[in-house]
């Protein structure tokens, strides 16, 4: 398997002045960013701030109005093989096929990935106690974003990005996925992105933030140096970064 | 992605199986008394002794009045729309369900590009339909053959339900539910919205192009040929004045009428086909086309 040979010291996302416009609405733009391999980067801004625009455009769902992305130093292109195969993506909601069973959503998996590991999947849902042959609507919410998430984990991508994973579930269930994501990332060297629009979820997980708001990015660095810059704490630093008069369009 | 479509069309192609068993239920419940019928009315001997030994017209008319190859309004009308049926509720939740669900954000973020994942779909799904299409015919064809002997296949009841054209209007019921599902986003609208337009042109082709479909032929009456003939369909009780079972009368002119040889059925059929799977084609490939252009 080739996913994580490419890490060695190189960013494992880079984005070039990417925009996307809707219509005569620009939903991001001019957003260059560089997030480091091995990497656990949360993605923080309001709703609407161009967040799941961003995620779109990097996984391969969307297509940039303007400029370009690369993974691992390989240039991105929506709707190609080779770039959705790059990334494991949890999508808002965890959207899964409520009348296939868990083993269904891997069968799936599997026939639709190449590099699919079947063993993880297996394993994550015994260690879960989650039955692969439950359907998916007889499963908690929490549980359906475990499944997600082992779904996105068995692609064995070198990069995952998560958009609002948690923000349907539970605290209990918040708490056990996020601690799911963080052995992840620990174990297999995965660089992770994750957005969140709240910003204390982030705080023990990411060692990368980026702040998002009127589709512009407000700041991207690693958080303690500029914890550090700023001798404020985390929530407090990302908090002066989206007041109103920071911000900047 | 072949278990893929398998698994996620599994319930559509039980349900079609179950019309089929019902179908052939039927078929072959009417179509054995039929047979026997045919058997003890001596139809099979009038056929052959041509325009009609004693007796004959009666038993033409008794035999087509227990079995009715009459154009049936209510039957004609269950056949008209059991196609376009099948086709939408097949194609329009085939892209709108994922969207209305929110998993094309799965599907299409596994390896497989969103457009070839479409394209395998379709050509999986369309095969499935092709099956459908080809058994329904059959069996209909099967029950039906005691009476295509005496009324010959061009009438409207039986030319819709034979040879080609039944699954030709399957798949373009389809396609055009599909493009609707992927323009429309949900499925029960697109459902409307394709089944509309496909039935105004299945009509239009019906009544209006098919009888041109080729130059028809022109009959001339002699002195006594053409009376007491409805000029038309069958044998019914008497043979057509052209002497032919099945010829289709399209028009009466002055001194007789203009009309469409009965061994001109297959090559209608697959003009008529033509004209449904080329629109078909056309509509999965828009569908293809624009859902790798445009970002959902």
């Amino acid at each position: 398997m080739a996913q994580h040979d490419s890490g060695g010291n190189g960013p494992a996302l880079q984005t070039d002045r990417l925009g996307r416009r809707y219509g005569r609405v620009w939903g991001l733009r001019d957003c260059t960013l560089e997030i480091p391999a091995g990497a656990v980067a949360g993605l923080v801004g309001p709703n609407g701030a161009g967040k799941t625009t961003l995620l779109e455009m990097i996984i391969g769902l969307l297509e940039p109005t303007e400029g370009e992305v690369s993974i691992f130093g390989e240039a991105s292109h929506a709707y190609h093989a080779a770039t959705l195969a790059r990334v494991g993506y949890v999508a808002q909601d965890h959207p899964l096929y409520r009348d296939f069973t868990v083993g269904d959503m891997f069968h799936l998996g599997r026939s639709m990935n190449p590099g699919w590991d079947q063993g993880l999947a297996d394993a994550r849902m015994g260690a879960l106690g989650i039955p692969v042959k439950r359907k998916v609507k007889q499963l908690s919410g929490g549980q359906r974003a475990q499944v997600s998430l082992t779904m996105a984990l068995a692609k064995r991508a070198p990069l995952l990005v998560l958009d609002e994973p948690v923000s349907s579930l539970d605290p209990v269930a918040r708490q056990e996925f996020m601690r799911e994501v963080t052995s992840a990332a620990a174990e297999t060297g995965l660089t992770v992105i994750i957005s969140s629009h709240v910003v204390s979820e982030l705080e023990r997980l990411c060692d990368w933030l980026i702040v998002l708001a009127g589709g512009h990015v407000q700041v991207a660095g690693p958080a303690d140096d500029l914890i550090a810059q700023h001798r404020m704490g985390f929530e407090e630093l990302v908090m002066s970064y989206l007041s109103e008069e920071a911000v900047t369009r | 992605m072949i278990w893929v479509s398998w698994r996620q069309h599994r319930s559509e192609a039980l349900g079609c199986l179950a019309v089929l068993i019902g179908l052939a239920i039927y078929a072959v419940m009417v179509g054995t008394s039929m047979r026997t019928a045919f058997g003890h009315d001596g139809l099979a001997s009038c056929l052959a002794s041509g325009k009609g030994a004693a007796g004959c017209p009666n038993a033409v008319m008794t035999f087509t009045n227990d079995f009715g190859s009459e154009v049936n309004i209510a039957f004609w009308s269950v056949a008209l729309i059991v196609p376009g049926l099948i086709g939408v509720l097949v194609g329009a939740p085939l892209i709108a369900r994922e969207l209305e669900f929110g998993t094309w954000r799965l599907a299409w973020s596994q390896s497989v590009p969103r457009a070839r994942w479409l394209a395998v779909k379709l050509v999986l799904v369309s095969g499935g339909l092709v099956i459908v299409g080809a058994a329904m015919t059959a069996v209909i064809t099967w029950y039906r053959a005691p009476m295509d002997q005496l009324t010959g296949r061009f009438q409207h009841n039986i030319y819709d339900f034979e040879g080609l054209v039944p699954t030709a209007y399957i798949l373009c019921a389809f396609g055009f539910a599909v493009l609707a599902g992927l323009l429309i986003r949900r499925s029960i609208p697109a459902m409307i919205a394709a089944f509309i337009p496909w039935l105004a042109i299945r009509l239009v082709i019906e009544f209006l192009f098919r009888p041109h479909f080729l130059a028809p032929l022109t009959f001339t009456c002699g002195a006594n040929n053409c009376n007491g003939t409805n000029g038309g369909y069958g044998i019914s009780a008497i043979p057509p004045a052209t002497g032919h079972i099945g010829d289709w009368v399209v028009s009466q002119t002055r001194s007789g009428f203009l009309y469409q040889p009965a061994d001109r059925f297959w090559t209608f059929q697959f003009i008529e086909a033509g004209i449904f799977v080329a629109l078909a084609a056309a509509a999965l490939g828009a569908a293809v086309w624009l859902l790798h252009r445009r970002a959902a």
